[in-house]
């Protein structure tokens, strides 16, 4: 019971950090809190559902439904941000507070208001026991896709010359500009990695549901919005940090609270993230920053 | 190779430079000298793409580069090694000098050129893994010139490489920018310290209030009585 309960909370604080990265990344950068990042998974998650509906065997349609959410975050900076380069934080905040509008109710009435099913293969709910562990196969495939995509992630910032000009581009974008490196490619790329990430996050979302519905992503990004903040705004390295904290709180909460209790979990978490940034306002682990007018 | 008409720079409601005009020629240094707020580094700034100009123009290899992105102006050859040296605090020396020669150079030519940095700046090799925020800043000054550098430019814009720096740093540093200049490099310095910068250049520009007041070779500037007077302190 404990093991299982370890092994879900270690899913769920992978799953948040796989979208608090994703904002964390676009933030670094840009500047931007991305609140449509939401709508990303969502698309991803109907974009599984359409592949499937459509006879794609399911790991075809994971890499089709992944791709989908890639793209649409390059396709959404192309569309909606790059016009407002230059703009205000709050011009930028509001943009993407539209573009998570429109594509929720693009959602809504194109699709249906109500959650659509989505046949998992059988083996995902599945279950394996060591003796007297019996842990999920949904969950600890969960962990796996987070920790590789965590790795595959750090060797591309690290080895990668695009890489390296993202994490200089967080320091000094002007900079990074200066040395010839194109400001398009830069801010693409940073999208296009959001955008899968956010698409992994659904499929593990959806996994464990079973369902899409539009209103998928609000939940889990503003959670990862909360990691992202508590692990320091545009810190990568505290964007995973926060996810995980607060997903395996979230669930050591839920497992232990008294029933009488239990419906005021979220108000816990939240005092603790008031008073993590009372301790420490620039987050757990804050991202090193050259702030230049 | 390069030439600046009749640029205008405004912030807002403050004009940073009215008018200035300069040439620079192939293989020679200009002095750009004035005081602090005369609207050096803003002439550099748009030069390089940084700074919008209100008008004028700059033209880089008969080729008008006014308005160009950053980046475009890089990759045509002018390298700007901007002022407090902005160098990426939380990459290794390695990582900065590679950023520096990624989009002008083929992988093989970039590692031939990041050896011949190290051979000029052997304290960067000792600090190879290092981080370029745990520099001091007279290496951290070594470390942008060389990141300019990287990308074999044919013209460098050098602003107040030696502000911070302490004495024996920037006769080194100048020492390097003496160098260079044998080497063939075009360069444009602003520099506050218009004593070293006379010293190094072959010709020089005054501005003041975002004009240029007076220009002429370096040794002509070093007599002249408003520049004795005004920055000289003789």
């Amino acid at each position: 019971m404990i093991a299982q309960q370890i092994i879900n909370a270690v899913s769920l604080g992978g799953v948040y950090a796989l979208l608090a990265l994703g904002l964390a990344i676009v933030f670094s950068i840009v500047g931007l809190i991305n609140f449509a990042h939401g709508e990303l998974m969502t698309l991803s998650g109907y974009a599984l559902l359409a592949a499937l509906v459509f006879g794609l065997p399911f790991p075809a349609a994971v890499l089709v439904a992944v791709s989908c959410g890639a793209l649409a975050a390059v396709a959404m900076e192309r569309v909606a941000f790059r016009p407002m380069r230059g703009a205000s934080v709050t011009s930028l905040l509001l943009t993407s507070f539209a573009v998570s509008s429109l594509l929720k109710v693009v959602f809504q009435n194109g699709i249906s208001a109500r959650p659509q099913p989505v046949a998992m293969p059988g083996w995902m709910t599945g279950a394996f026991s060591f003796g007297d562990f019996t842990i999920g196969v949904g969950p600890s495939i969960s962990i796996v896709v987070s920790a590789l995509a965590l790795i595959a992630l750090e060797l591309f910032l690290r080895r990668t010359v695009t890489g390296t000009a993202m994490r200089a581009a967080a320091e000094d974008f002007n900079v990074v500009r200066l040395m010839g490196i194109p400001a398009s490619r830069i801010i693409a790329t940073a999208f296009l990695l959001s955008g899968l990430l956010a698409g992994l996050a659904a499929m593990l979302w959806v996994a464990q549901r079973a369902s899409v519905d539009p209103l998928m992503g609000f939940t889990p990004v503003l959670k990862a919005f909360i990691a992202a903040v508590v692990g320091g705004l545009g810190s990568l390295p505290g964007a995973v940090a926060g996810g995980f904290l607060l997903g395996i709180i979230e669930v050591l909460l839920q497992a232990t609270l008294p029933a009488a209790v239990a419906p005021y979990r979220d108000a816990i978490v939240l005092s603790g993230v008031i008073a993590v940034l009372l301790v420490r306002p620039q987050g757990l682990i804050p991202a090193v920053r050259v702030q230049r007018s | 190779m390069l030439s600046v008409e009749a640029l205008r720079i405004r912030y807002g409601e403050v004009e940073a430079v009215r008018r200035v005009d300069l040439a620079v020629d192939s293989g020679e240094i200009i002095a750009l000298v004035g005081a602090n707020g005369a609207g050096k580094s803003s002439t550099l700034g748009a030069i390089a793409g940084l700074v919008p100009a209100v008008s004028g123009k700059v033209v880089f290899d008969g080729v008008d580069i006014t308005g160009l992105a950053p980046e475009a102006i890089a990759r045509k050859g002018v390298s700007l090694v901007p002022e407090g040296r902005r160098i990426f605090a939380g990459l290794t020396v390695a990582d900065n000098l590679r950023l520096g020669g990624a989009m002008h150079l083929p992988a093989v030519e970039a590692r031939v050129r990041e050896e011949e940095m190290l051979e000029l700046f052997p304290v960067l090799r000792r600090y190879h893994r290092v981080k370029g925020g745990n520099l001091s800043g007279g290496e951290q000054q070594m470390l942008a010139i060389a990141r300019a550098l990287m990308g074999k430019p044919r013209m460098v814009l050098l602003d107040e490489p030696s502000l911070g720096l302490a004495p024996q740093l920037i006769d080194t540093v100048f020492d390097l920018i003496a160098e260079l200049r044998r080497s063939g490099l075009t360069i444009l310095l602003v520099e506050q310290n218009v004593a070293l910068a006379l010293e190094v250049a072959d010709r020089a520009i005054v501005l003041a209030n975002g004009e240029v007041v007076l220009s002429g070779t370096a040794k002509e500037l070093a007599t002249s009585d408003l520049v004795r007077q005004a920055y000289l302190g003789a």
